[in-house]
């Protein structure tokens, strides 16, 4: 039985805005599941719908084996849920954020005090576990925000952008957390901007783009989908004539074999080709011949980030995301 | 049946939070206590003209002044909750919904009940002692309660409706003195302009005011207290109905 299976899902707002365009995958029991895409892809309605938060407008989702729409409390009974953003009570202690979680589960007294006695040693908090949250640190409270939802044992977790905002520590944490996690069994939904990670730990993923799924499949399969490796030339900095250096780099590139695809970027050019490796001796050949002169020359196997940008037409960076986030959140007040 | 354990469980978590930041406690008490300190004694010659002491009169008016300027707070909490996110959270576990609102109401009853015990604790060593006695005072704390709990629901519509704290402490915060002074809560009716003993007449707090007025200075008058118990049902019915329509479309 899939944890989650979603047919032509379509959510459309009050307002006429269709953030999700009938949209159709599977989870298997078990996976860890990346679910990617630009901002303002439709991920977060998505992650809402799945955890009964918001309304779908039509389509088929269940989730863990029960029908959202008519079974919510069965669903809300076997998942667990991360936000966006560190969500616990500051004026709780640690402890105490997880018993109110355990109480709201219906969870009975001894068996909540012993869950929340390991969970509290799993996430390095027992020695903070009495201290009101607010004094925690940033990547303690998201840690107790990651245990909260695992207070009554979900069979499903679901989390969005569990690991924006962290320092490269907490986040490898979390990360290791989770990996843990899903190999005790949970089935792992996770919509992150760290292709890297998505790329060690999801067995598969699927990425979104205006409210459409226009690529799924395992890390590797989508990566060979690609079919290419990337080579990467560099050209020397200041160079006046650079403009017209590069276009005559690229009509030298143009007269060789074997490339797929030539990109403008900001260090220079990016190429696209089979057996790039075979192809770097051609193409320093071919720009001493033509009098070019090149800084550096890279080659690498396609990433999830040649992935995404070839589906998207946009490239995940997560610094800047953290940016926008973290100014979009002006005003508002966390708590 | 976990609608109960689930309340309770909400509002144990809020009255946390309020015992944890006393500071709230300070602002909602501190301005009934000027009232009963200063204004009592400012305008102590109001008693020549009503022919009582003005203290004993007042102090019904300033203990509901303090239940509704707590219950007014209520929306802010909620907004608080949908911002961060906690509402969500919860939503996201099989607690029951109504019990997410309940607990909230409860806890802001559970306040007001306490906050009005201090202000009639002060009231006393200022000599105000109920007429009605030891029962008495259970009377008006539980009228007080019941007021701050129907009252607590216009804000958390509001709360809800609008996700801005800082309209709800606008609004609150605008309405408070209005609704006070063109109510019995400070002056009898009949030293009033004939416009404000109209609108004194229909306001909902001169209802609950004079119930608690009557417990504190004549005894047991049931006619104000039975008028008082409608007006307020009517309020709650009015205030929780329009919370749940609010928390209806949040949640969807």
């Amino acid at each position: 039985m899939p944890a989650v299976q979603v047919e032509n899902l379509v959510k459309t707002y009050g307002d006429g805005t269709q953030a999700v365009k009938g949209i159709s995958f599977k989870v298997d029991d078990g996976e860890f599941f990346g679910f990617l895409g630009p901002n303002g892809a439709g991920k977060s309605t998505t992650i809402k719908i799945l955890t009964t938060l918001l309304r779908k407008t039509s389509g088929l989702a269940n989730v863990a084996g029960h029908d959202i729409e008519h079974d919510p409390q069965k669903v809300r009974k076997l998942i667990g849920v991360q936000m966006q953003d560190t969500v616990i009570d500051e004026d709780l202690t640690g402890r105490e954020n997880l018993i109110l979680q355990g109480h709201l589960h219906q969870m009975h007294r001894e068996e909540l005090k012993e869950r929340v006695n390991t969970l509290l040693k799993i996430v390095d908090l027992e020695d903070a576990a009495d201290k009101r949250s607010a004094y925690y640190s940033g990547g303690m409270k998201k840690r107790l925000d990651l245990a909260s939802t695992l207070v009554h044992r979900p069979k499903i977790l679901f989390l969005d952008e569990p690991t924006t905002g962290l320092d490269p520590q907490s986040r490898a944490t979390v990360w290791s957390y989770l990996k843990e996690l899903n190999q005790e069994g949970i089935t792992i939904f996770i919509t992150t901007q760290y292709l890297e990670e998505v790329d060690r730990l999801c067995r598969r993923l699927a990425i979104l783009d205006h409210g459409e799924i226009v690529a799924q499949g395992s890390p590797s399969e989508l990566k060979s989908e690609i079919g290419a490796d990337r080579i990467t030339l560099g050209f020397e900095n200041g160079n006046p004539e650079a403009g017209a250096l590069k276009n005559k780099a690229k009509q030298v590139l143009s007269n060789l074999g074997g490339i797929t695809e030539i990109v403008d970027s900001d260090e220079g050019i990016v190429i696209y080709a089979k057996n790039g490796g075979f192809l770097v001796p051609d193409i320093v050949r071919a720009f001493d011949g033509a009098g070019i002169k090149l800084a550096s020359i890279g080659v690498s196997s396609p990433t999830l980030d040649d992935v995404f940008l070839k589906h998207t037409g946009r490239r995940i960076r997560p610094e800047e995301i953290d940016k926008s986030r973290a100014s979009g959140m002006f005003g508002r007040r966390r708590r | 049946m976990t609608f109960i354990s689930d309340t309770y469980y909400m509002f144990l978590r809020w009255m946390k939070k309020l015992v944890r930041n006393p500071i709230l406690l300070f602002f909602s008490l501190f301005q009934p206590i000027i009232f009963l300190l200063l204004f009592t004694q400012l305008f102590s010659s109001f008693g020549v003209l009503l022919g009582v002491n003005y203290t004993l009169f007042a102090t019904a008016g300033i203990v509901l002044q303090n239940a509704f300027s707590s219950a007014f707070q209520s929306g802010t909490a909620i907004v608080d909750d949908i911002k961060s996110g906690f509402l969500a959270k919860i939503l996201a576990t099989p607690a029951n919904r109504a019990s997410i609102l309940l607990g909230r109401l409860l806890s802001d009853a559970f306040r007001v009940f306490a906050q009005s015990l201090i202000i009639l604790l002060l009231a006393y060593g200022l000599g105000v002692f109920p007429a009605t006695g030891i029962l008495g005072y259970i009377l008006i704390l539980v009228t007080v309660a019941f007021f701050g709990l129907a009252w607590s629901g216009i804000s958390l519509a509001l709360g809800l409706r609008t996700k801005s704290a800082e309209t709800v402490f606008g609004i609150a915060g605008t309405l408070t003195f209005p609704l006070l002074f063109m109510s019995t809560a400070l002056m009898k009716p009949a030293l009033m302009p004939t416009w404000m003993q109209n609108v004194s007449a229909y306001n909902p707090i001169s209802f609950a005011v004079n119930a608690i007025r009557d417990l504190i200075m004549t005894g047991y008058v049931w006619n104000s207290f039975s008028q008082a118990y409608g007006v307020i049902s009517l309020i709650a019915v009015l205030t929780l109905g329009a919370t749940l329509y609010e928390f209806r479309k949040v949640v969807s």
